[in-house]
C-alpha cells in the first residue's frame, strides 16, 4: 500500500470553491479527464447535505507493460462520491477507479473546509494498492508508477482548479460590476 | 462544461448541471450559517454559528423540494439516458460492485480523515504539514 497526501489553500471562500467544484472540468490543465456525469444526486431534506455520485471518464497513457498483463485501454473511468454540507461548510470527495479496480486500486479523499481567514484549506489523501496476488516486486512496481501517476495528475488538478476558480470568479465579479 | 461519456446524453448533461448549478449557487447563497465561517470573528470551528435546527431543517426541506420542482423532470430524462450508456460501456458491473463494497451513503467522519491524514505524515508523499489547517 502506498500513502499520498497534501495539504493546500484556495483564495477564495468556501463558497466559491464548493460553486467551483462543478466547473472543475474541462481545463487545459486536466486534458485527462474527458467526460462527467452525476449518475445519481440527492438533497437531504433535513440536514441539506447534497450527496452526488458521478462517473468520470479519463484518457490515460498505460504503460505497455501494464495493458501487455492486465489487458485494459485508453479509457478509464472513474466513480466519485461528493458530500457538501452547507450548514456547517464541510465538503469531502472520495473517488475509486471502477476499471482495472481487480488489480489496483486508488482511494482519493479530498476535503475542503474554511479557513478563519476567509480562504478554503483543501485536504487530499490517497492509497494506492495492488490488489492482486503476484509478486512483491511487481506489486511495488505497480504500485511506485499508480502513484507518481497519482501525483502528477494530482498537481494538474490543483493547477487547473486553481485557474478555474480565478477566471470564474474573476468573471463573476466583472458581471457584478456592470450590472 | 464537460461532455457525458454518450454524446447523444451531451445536451440533456448540460441542461440537467445548468439547472443545479443555477439552484446550488441560490441554495449556498442565502445558507443561513453561511457568513459563520468567512466572517472576521476567529474561530477554529466552521460551525461557530450553530443554527437552530428546526429553522434548518426546514430550510433543506424547501430547497430540496425547490430543486425537485426545478430539476426533477430534467434529471429523470438524463438519468434514464446515462445510465443506459454506462450499461452499454459495460460499466453497470463494476459501479455495482464498487456500491457494495463502499456505499458511501453518509459523509466520511471529516476529524477522522484529519486523523488518518496525520498519521500517515511519515509516510506521506509531497507533505506540506498539517500547520497549514492550524489557524
Amino acid at each position: 500500500m502506498h500513502f499520498f497526501s497534501q495539504t493546500f489553500k484556495y483564495d477564495h471562500p468556501w463558497s466559491h470553491v464548493v460553486i467551483g467544484m462543478w466547473h472543475k472540468y474541462p481545463n487545459p490543465h486536466c486534458t485527462h479527464v474527458v467526460t462527467v456525469d452525476v449518475i445519481d444526486r440527492s438533497v437531504d431534506p433535513t440536514t441539506g447535505i447534497i450527496r452526488t455520485e458521478r462517473v468520470l471518464g479519463c484518457k490515460q497513457k498505460t504503460p505497455t507493460w501494464i495493458v501487455k498483463l492486465f489487458g485494459g485501454s485508453e479509457d478509464a473511468f472513474v466513480r466519485e462520491i461528493s458530500f457538501v454540507d452547507p450548514a456547517s461548510q464541510v465538503a469531502t470527495i472520495t473517488s475509486v477507479n471502477l476499471s482495472l479496480s481487480q488489480f489496483a486500486t486508488c482511494f482519493e479523499r479530498i476535503q475542503y473546509t474554511p479557513t478563519s481567514s476567509g480562504q478554503t484549506a483543501f485536504l487530499q489523501t490517497a492509497e494506492i494498492q495492488a490488489r492482486m496476488a503476484m509478486w512483491r516486486s511487481m506489486a511495488d512496481k505497480m504500485e511506485t508508477w499508480l502513484v507518481q501517476r497519482f501525483e502528477q495528475n494530482a498537481n494538474l488538478g490543483k493547477a487547473g482548479f486553481t485557474d478555474v476558480l480565478r477566471t470564474m470568479w474573476e468573471a463573476k465579479q466583472q458581471q457584478a460590476a456592470h450590472s | 462544461m464537460a461532455h457525458s461519456l454518450s454524446p447523444e446524453c451531451t445536451p440533456l448533461k448540460h441542461a440537467y448541471d445548468s439547472c443545479f448549478n443555477t439552484w446550488f449557487e441560490a441554495y449556498l447563497d442565502p445558507h443561513p450559517t453561511n457568513p459563520s465561517a468567512s466572517s472576521s470573528h476567529k474561530s477554529t470551528s466552521p460551525q461557530s454559528t450553530p443554527l437552530n435546527a428546526t429553522s434548518q431543517a426546514a430550510y433543506a426541506k424547501a430547497q430540496a423540494a425547490e430543486f425537485e420542482a426545478r430539476c426533477g423532470r430534467v434529471w429523470r430524462e438524463y438519468r434514464a439516458c446515462v445510465m443506459k450508456a454506462v450499461h452499454e460501456k459495460g460499466l453497470g458491473e463494476l459501479l455495482e460492485q464498487a456500491r457494495a463494497e463502499n456505499p458511501l451513503k453518509t459523509p466520511p467522519d471529516v476529524r477522522r480523515l484529519r486523523v488518518s491524514a496525520n498519521e500517515l505524515g511519515m509516510s506521506v508523499l509531497g507533505w506540506a504539514g498539517l500547520e497549514m489547517f492550524k489557524e
